[in-house]
């Protein structure tokens, strides 16, 4: 049986072809997985399989009926976005059943009570730790991303729930949650579409594969049989070798301290203090909501904090001056690349030449030959893959844009890069690019921190872990001597396996 | 400028087809505003054997002349995603302090005029120093301060014109230089200056970029709040000296100077591809939207209409012309 079936989609966009002929069956009761490297066409694939998107070629049939000739059979299909897109300001409940008409809620009135009594059972199925008549706001951002999901199986008779990256802000413990979720509506007879670059979610959850790249379909195949590094080399076409590692050399490393942190306290932390040398690489780990933004944040002069010092190469860092911690020679590569990173509206090109202002100048005035000579540069350095550099950035991939955000960080000659969550979204390919930087930078000398929710990543690239535990350091650790259910442990605030290296 | 146009013609003759280089031109936030002014140009000299004569070209340009410089402060603001609705009030300020200056207290009238200069850009910095250090929003802030300066404009004059301006700086609103009205000139150096800053050096990056995404600009090391301080400064000055410039064409000092200066620039602004929300447009677009103003308040003098229609006529005219925009640039970017 067949629920939804998509044949030779096509869908160019000016200068690109996003999607090239793919083909792609929906079976009842089955998780399919949408592999591919960012840009490889994911986003728009799973925007036409929900009717956002229309095709310039092929057919889409939903329940032996054709789709694009009866927009209705969409209804069939609940997608929920990789990116939370909820109203803060109204209710859980109200959230759930937008708009009312569609839920039966409210044709002329709503009726409040009968909405939150209807929102409590879906709270219950889904795990979600809010009541009907919270404001979405004062939820978590993980029990958001629950809501979402939700909101989107409220949906009357849906057949078919496409789920893009849905765990990107999920703890260990929600995601659990969720995959429970994903077994539920599998045993309903549901098809499923999960997109995720998290090999383990890809291998626990799959029945199968397709995998995408570069707007076209590699293949579809049976999770059965599939291993971790083929499933890699189908996605990027070339393989790469998964226990490499990306620590900096030892030699590199010196007993000269480049960055100290002392007692430092303010909203959501608390007495922080440690210390990074030169050639390390010092990773944090800790649950969402343990503080370790706010922390690196503080350092960097863009939160407030209450009392504590930070010095930079024997410099006192003043608080709340982000513009003197760049002159120190700090940089901060936000996790909210959208909110923190780019200028959407500025080109590829402007929004690296921001950092080097004055390389490009001469006598306070930009030579445009030396912008586009300097950006150009940077642009290859970093691979970041544009059609022009005169693009506007919000027209890239989530992998491109990091790529163009880095480098742009580098330009400054940082002596310190504090990376949160570099690589969030960040395909397995773009990934390796990204460590590789790291480590490169730390053996000549920068001092890198790297925030982390990946074990993995921290136990690939750090050289010395540090874990928090609701706003307090409860551990240190070097990353030879340590595994990752002691790291695990720790950031769940286990007692007995708490030590201070 | 011949440098310009090779560029351009490398560029479009390289494109691959004319949709494309359609495209490419209607992607340009200018090319709405360019077509709408050459309309209209076109339009009313066809309708009015009196539009285009030199007389009454030069009318246009000098009245222009002050909504314009208006306009280059309040785009600079808008880019940044600011407004100031105090403006008019700072320019109606500036020009009876200026003319109480040089008529009561008796003060040489190139020092008077530096100083109400002084004034408007330091009622600018306050603006901008209330705003960023409070954390208020500039435009309630600046409902509140447009209230302040206009209450002590009349405090100061009770109301009265202050007649007997030197005619030392008639020049200034009168005169003629290179076949222009001395306003105009000064409009266009004003707009020189400021779009060269903005395009060609790092402060005027930095603007776009605040109004493009303020808090990646503060992770970027931006001195965002010193910035905005002096974009009000900056918009505060060029308020007062539209205010004493329109003083010396007067050859009084009208308490009412500034009173249409708010609305007018914000308009011009939006047509001329700058958003409200920040981060896009140019001072350059922004006056020609006023210069589509301007021609639209001069056509309606020349065509008799009736005084009373004559605000709903412009103000149409003005959503007419924005949403032209709107609907042009949609249909072009759909894709993109």
């Amino acid at each position: 049986m067949v629920l939804l079936k998509a044949t030779g989609i096509r869908k160019a966009y000016p200068g690109v072809v996003a999607l090239d002929h793919i083909d792609l069956t929906l079976e009842p009761g089955k998780v399919h997985i949408l592999a591919g490297e960012n840009g490889a066409g994911k986003s728009t694939l799973i925007k036409t399989l929900s009717g956002l998107v229309r095709p310039d070629e092929g057919t889409l049939v939903i329940d032996d009926a054709d789709a694009l000739h009866d927009p209705r059979l969409f209804r069939r299909v609940a997608y929920v976005p990789q990116e939370l897109n909820l109203f803060p300001y109204l209710t859980v409940a109200e959230n759930m059943f937008m708009p009312f008409a569609r839920s039966g809620f409210g044709r002329i009135t709503v009726s409040e009570k009968a909405m939150e009594e209807k929102a409590a059972s879906y709270i219950t199925r889904f795990g979600i730790q809010a009541r009907p008549s919270q404001k979405v706001a004062e939820i978590s951002v993980p029990d958001q991303q629950l809501l979402q999901i939700a909101r989107a199986a409220t949906q009357e008779d849906f057949g078919v729930m496409i789920l893009d990256e849905p765990t990107s802000s999920l703890t260990a413990r929600e995601t659990e949650r969720l995959f429970r979720i994903v077994d539920d509506l599998r045993v309903q007879g549901i098809a499923i579409v999960f997109v995720s670059h998290k090999m383990e979610e890809i291998f626990a959850l799959g029945d199968t594969v397709t995998v995408l790249r570069n707007g076209r379909s590699v293949g579809s195949f049976p999770m059965e049989g599939m291993t971790e590094s083929e499933l890699i080399r189908l996605m990027s076409g070339s393989s790469v070798k998964l226990d490499e590692q990306f620590q900096s050399s030892p030699s590199a490393r010196s007993d000269e301290t480049i960055l100290e942190v002392e007692n430092l306290s303010g909203p959501g932390f608390e007495d922080i203090s440690f210390t990074l040398r030169r050639g390390e690489i010092l990773g944090f780990a800790g649950l969402v909501g343990a503080g370790r933004s706010e922390i690196m944040q503080a350092m960097f002069g863009f939160r407030k904090f209450s009392s504590g010092t930070i010095t930079l190469d024997g410099k006192r860092i003043p608080p709340n001056r982000p513009d003197k911690a760049v002159q120190a020679g700090m940089v901060y590569l936000s996790e909210e690349r959208k909110h923190h990173g780019i200028f959407p509206l500025l080109s590829v090109r402007e929004n690296i030449a921001l950092a080097v202002t004055k390389d490009i100048a001469k006598g306070g005035v930009i030579s445009p030959a030396r912008e586009k000579s300097i950006v150009a540069e940077i642009i290859r350095q970093f691979d970041v893959r544009t059609s022009s550099p005169s693009k506007k950035i919000m027209f890239l991939s989530g992998g491109n844009q990091q790529k163009a955000i880095i480098g742009r960080a580098m330009a400054r000659k940082p002596r310190l890069l504090i990376f949160d969550e570099p690589t969030k979204g960040i395909d397995i390919g773009t990934k390796f690019q990204i460590y590789r930087i790291m480590q490169r930078l730390a053996e000549e000398g920068v001092g890198i921190i790297l925030v982390s929710s990946e074990m993995s990543e921290l136990q690939r690239c750090a050289t010395r872990i540090i874990t928090l535990y609701s706003g307090r350091i409860n551990g240190s650790f070097d990353h030879d001597k340590t595994d990752v259910s002691t790291l695990v442990a720790s950031i769940i605030g286990s007692p007995e396996t708490t030590h201070v290296a | 400028m011949s440098h310009d146009r090779s560029v351009d013609a490398a560029s479009i003759s390289s494109s691959p087809n004319p949709v494309q280089r359609l495209k490419a031109l209607a992607a340009n936030p200018l090319c709405g505003v360019v077509i709408a002014l050459v309309v209209i140009f076109v339009l009313s000299s066809a309708l009015s054997a009196n539009f285009l004569t030199a007389f009454n070209m030069k009318i246009i340009a000098r009245s222009l002349a002050f909504v314009g410089l208006v306009t280059i402060g309040q785009a600079i603001l808008m880019i940044l995603g600011e407004l100031d609705l105090s403006v008019g009030a700072i320019g109606g300020l500036a020009g009876v302090a200026g003319g109480l200056l040089m008529v009561q207290a008796g003060l040489n009238p190139w020092l008077s005029l530096l100083l109400c200069l002084a004034l408007g850009t330091g009622c600018g910095l306050l603006n901008g120093l209330l705003i960023t250090r409070l954390r208020l929003h500039s435009l309630v802030l600046t409902i509140g301060m447009a209230g302040v300066y206009g209450g002590a404009n009349l405090v100061l004059t009770k109301g009265v014109a202050i007649t007997g301006i030197p005619s030392d700086i008639s020049f200034l609103g009168r005169g003629m230089m290179a076949g222009l009205p001395v306003p105009f000139v000064i409009l266009l150096v004003c707009l020189a200056i400021v779009s060269f800053v903005m395009i060609r050096t790092p402060l005027g990056r930095y603007v776009y970029a605040i109004g493009s995404n303020n808090a990646a600009a503060r992770m970027l090391g931006i001195r965002v709040d010193a910035i905005r301080v002096c974009a009000f400064a900056t918009a505060g000055f060029l308020s007062a000296l539209a205010g004493i410039v329109m003083v010396a064409r007067l050859g009084t000092a009208q308490p009412s100077i500034g009173d249409t200066w708010v609305l007018a620039p914000i308009a011009a602004a939006v047509i001329g591809g700058v958003a409200t929300t920040g981060g896009l447009g140019s001072p350059f677009g922004a006056v020609l939207g006023a210069v589509i103003i301007g021609i639209i308040e001069n056509v309606i003098v020349l065509f008799g209409i009736s005084p009373y229609w004559q605000s709903i006529v412009s103000g149409g005219i003005v959503v007419a012309a924005i949403s032209f925009d709107a609907i042009a640039r949609r249909y072009f970017n759909r894709e993109a």
